[in-house]
């Protein structure tokens, strides 16, 4: 190539600058281009205000909150929740006699940034009736690895054997059902979302209505904690699938950590 | 260090120096020997552009999801319209490819693999594009799917319903039809691969003078005038790539254009047509694809179903599969090849008269005597009139034609462009290009899609003239 550019002799220099210009336009076309990747971002789907939702059984029949087991022992109740892909626990909490206790509402502290937020207190007959985010915000472990120790059944933490608490199996993660799902030793720096619950004494049903606390993990800004977000984790109505309907259905598993 | 050093470096590192792919006469930077080239273009599109739509397409919900890439995806509507349009340029580079060649004696010694691996890629091209359409699921593409399995039972093959089709569910029906649409386009891309091999090997083809329109036709590789493959035909190949997207993108993103989509006609559509439960599907004639349209008709006419897939899709592949055998002549023009050449010409006639003949009369059935009224002059006109050139004007004007051809050709050297006016369109397209792709900048991808479209379209192929202007005037 270098003899027939030689050859060319004079027009060399303006043809070197024709050559630079097509180079740079190509690049500029094919970066310019690039930003089709962005076809790569897949749409975001959700919802765009927290749905209230009455909690029914597999059938469709709405959970009775005087019904509901107490200390999840031996089963444990999870339901979706604000998405298809939040699984929440549903947790009637008792004392060690298996009878159910009064949780007040409370303020939880977020250890990563000492922001503060009021968690809500317990529903149903005896106040007892609270729900929470069943995925860990350390690395995003769920049930069974992260389940509830009923009393009289200890978990091993960083803070010795612990009953009444949810426990992560993955890396020891431990929270406190009756603090708001506070921490109660790390690695997690999050406590764990509460979900608002609303009771009807007529009916005895149990509804979803919001959630409080830190955007549930995975979920856009579930690491950023601030006081406007933990007052109304909007990021949990994006990254999965909606809920049809106006109800959301519970399943009762196993709990390990009451059988083992 | 110089500029030059950029492209000696990327010689350097890709040993382009030294590839085995051979160099070729100037006449050769010609479009018609390009023909498998841009092909092989669109392919590269496809293959893109393709493996971008497997991130959505949903085989369990094909229309929602195919419409959901549309409305949804930043650049989705691009990215669809432009892999439907890519099909239909690669089907249409395919065509002319294969007459090209069959005109001119391509497929003699020592190319006939090449011609029948040529055969099978053309096949396997409508074949991955026919599946391809069904795939999105619309009315079309539901009517397309139910004509194929009609087809397979005529022809006795029903026990294959289910090998393509799946087991009736709409789930097995589309997950099937994804898995065949890639395994097609895999066997293209290895035929493709080994077809192009033996075009290297064999050589391409010189022009019919310069061997005296004689078969074994080859070029001597060793000729020292001729100049190397790198960086001509490089050059020339990434003009073409440039130029052949630029089309694909281009032409869709005109037709989807909010003022122009609603007055196209579903056959050209740059987007599937409607839903089949939708109420607007009553009113789409069940049209196939348009290159399977001439198949249509064939189905309509009057010598029962089987024997008109035979006469209309087996039989030809045959015939062309075989042309090698039954033409083992050294001859290459044409005229000296009048069966050859008389058979392309009723080929191609039949094709377009049952193409326009199935728009205009979609699934009407055919009685003897029109079937016989539209096919048979074209077949009776060319094929007397080929013989009666061959033998009574041929003889006498063959000397002149031939010698003739080679004087015309010395003459071509003559370009019309100057080579600094070449320089000069060189420059006002790249800028072009880069404004283009400035412009798409400020476009926003999902309400605007046919406008960046256009935009991109054009940058392509400013950039395409860019890159032939500077080949145009460096290297010849
Ligand atoms: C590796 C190569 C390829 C892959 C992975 C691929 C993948 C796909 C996918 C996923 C679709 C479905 C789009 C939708 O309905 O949402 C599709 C459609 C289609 N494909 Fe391909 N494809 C490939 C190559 C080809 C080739 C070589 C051709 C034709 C020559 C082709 C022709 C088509 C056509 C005509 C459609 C329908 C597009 C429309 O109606 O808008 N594809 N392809
Ligand atoms: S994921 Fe639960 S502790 Fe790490």
């Amino acid at each position: 190539m270098s003899a027939d550019v030689s050859a060319a002799g004079p027009t060399m220099g303006r043809r070197d600058f024709l050559k630079a210009l097509v180079f740079i336009s190509g690049a500029v076309v094919v970066a310019g281009m690039l930003r089709g990747l962005d076809f790569l971002m897949p749409p975001e789907i959700g919802v765009t205000a927290f749905p209230r939702l009455l909690l029914v059984d597999e059938n469709g029949n709405p959970i009775k909150a005087s019904e509901l087991p107490v200390n999840a022992d031996p089963k444990i109740a999870i339901f979706p929740y604000p998405l298809n892909n939040e699984p929440s626990f549903l947790f009637n909490l008792g004392d060690s006699s298996g009878k159910p206790v009064k949780i007040p509402p409370t303020t939880v502290v977020v250890p990563q940034t000492g922001a503060t937020y009021e968690a809500p207190g317990g529903v149903g007959p005896y106040g007892s009736i609270v729900a929470f985010s069943a995925i860990c915000q350390h690395l995003g472990c769920q049930f069974p690895e992260l389940t509830f120790y009923p009393p009289g059944h200890k978990a091993i933490t960083a803070k010795g054997f612990l009953d009444r608490v949810i426990n992560c199996s993955c890396h020891g993660s431990t929270y406190d059902p009756y603090k708001g799902g506070a921490v109660v030793t790390g690695p997690t720096e999050r406590p764990l979302p509460s979900v608002v619950l609303e009771w009807d004494p007529n009916t005895d049903y149990l509804y979803a209505v919001k959630m409080v606390g830190p955007v549930i993990y995975g979920h856009p800004g579930y690491t950023t904690p601030t006081p406007k977000v933990l007052a109304n984790p909007l990021g949990d109505l994006q990254g999965g699938s909606p809920i049809k309907g106006k109800t959301t259905a519970v399943t009762f598993h196993t709990n390990p950590a009451a059988t083992g | 260090m110089s500029k030059r050093s950029i492209t000696d470096w990327f010689a350097e590192v890709f040993h382009l120096k030294d590839t085995p792919f051979m160099g070729v006469p100037d006449y050769m930077f010609s479009v018609e020997h390009w023909l498998g080239g841009i092909a092989a273009s669109a392919l590269a599109w496809q293959i893109l552009t393709g493996l971008l739509l497997l991130f959505y397409y949903e085989p369990s919900d094909a229309y929602t999801s195919t419409m959901g890439i549309i409305n949804t995806v930043p650049f989705g509507s691009i990215i669809l319209s432009s892999h439907l349009y890519g099909a239909y340029v690669m089907i249409i580079a395919v065509y002319l490819h294969g007459l090209y060649i069959m005109f001119n004696g391509g497929y003699k010694k020592p190319r006939g693999l090449q011609w029948v691996l040529g055969v099978l890629l053309f096949a396997l091209t409508l074949g991955v594009a026919f599946i391809g359409y069904s795939l999105t699921g619309d009315v079309l593409a539901t009517d397309a799917v139910d004509v194929g399995k009609g087809i397979l039972t005529s022809l006795g093959l029903q026990s294959l319903i289910p090998v393509l089709f799946g087991n009736g569910t709409q789930l097995d029906l589309f997950s099937r039809l994804l898995a065949w649409h890639i395994t097609i386009a895999a066997a293209i891309i290895l035929f493709f691969l080994i077809h192009f091999y033996l075009a290297e090997q064999n050589g391409l083809m010189p022009r019919g003078r310069d061997v005296g329109y004689k078969a074994p036709a080859v070029i001597n590789k060793a000729d020292p005038s001729l100049k190397p493959w790198w960086p001509r035909n490089f050059v020339y190949m990434v003009g073409l790539a440039f130029m052949v997207w630029g089309i694909i993108v281009l032409a869709p993103s005109i037709l989807a254009l909010p003022s122009v989509y609603h007055n196209i006609p579903i056959l050209f559509s740059p987007y599937p047509g409607p839903s089949p439960t939708s109420p607007q599907a009553a009113s789409v004639p069940a049209y196939p694809p348009w290159f399977f349209l001439f198949m249509y008709k064939m189905a309509d006419m009057p010598f029962g179903l089987s024997k008109d897939v035979i006469i209309g899709m087996i039989l030809p592949l045959v015939i062309l599969l075989l042309i090698p055998a039954f033409d083992r002549s050294e001859h290459l023009h044409p005229m000296d090849r009048p069966g050859i050449t008389a058979l392309g010409l009723i080929g191609l006639t039949w094709l377009i008269e049952l193409s326009v003949w199935s728009v205009l009369q979609p699934g009407v059935p055919v009685s003897p005597s029109w079937a016989a009224v539209v096919m048979l002059p074209p077949l009776l006109i060319i094929a007397v009139g080929v013989y009666a050139i061959h033998r009574f004007v041929w003889p006498k004007a063959r000397d002149k034609a031939l010698n003739g051809n080679a004087k015309a050709g010395e003459g071509k050297k003559e370009w019309a462009l100057s080579k600094s006016a070449a320089s000069a369109l060189g420059y006002i397209a790249g800028i072009w290009a880069i404004i283009d792709i400035a412009l798409s900048l400020a476009l926003n991808p999902l309400a605007a899609g046919p406008y960046i479209g256009l935009l991109w379209g054009s940058a392509l192929l400013s950039l395409s003239a860019a890159v032939f202007s500077y080949f145009y005037a460096s290297y010849l």
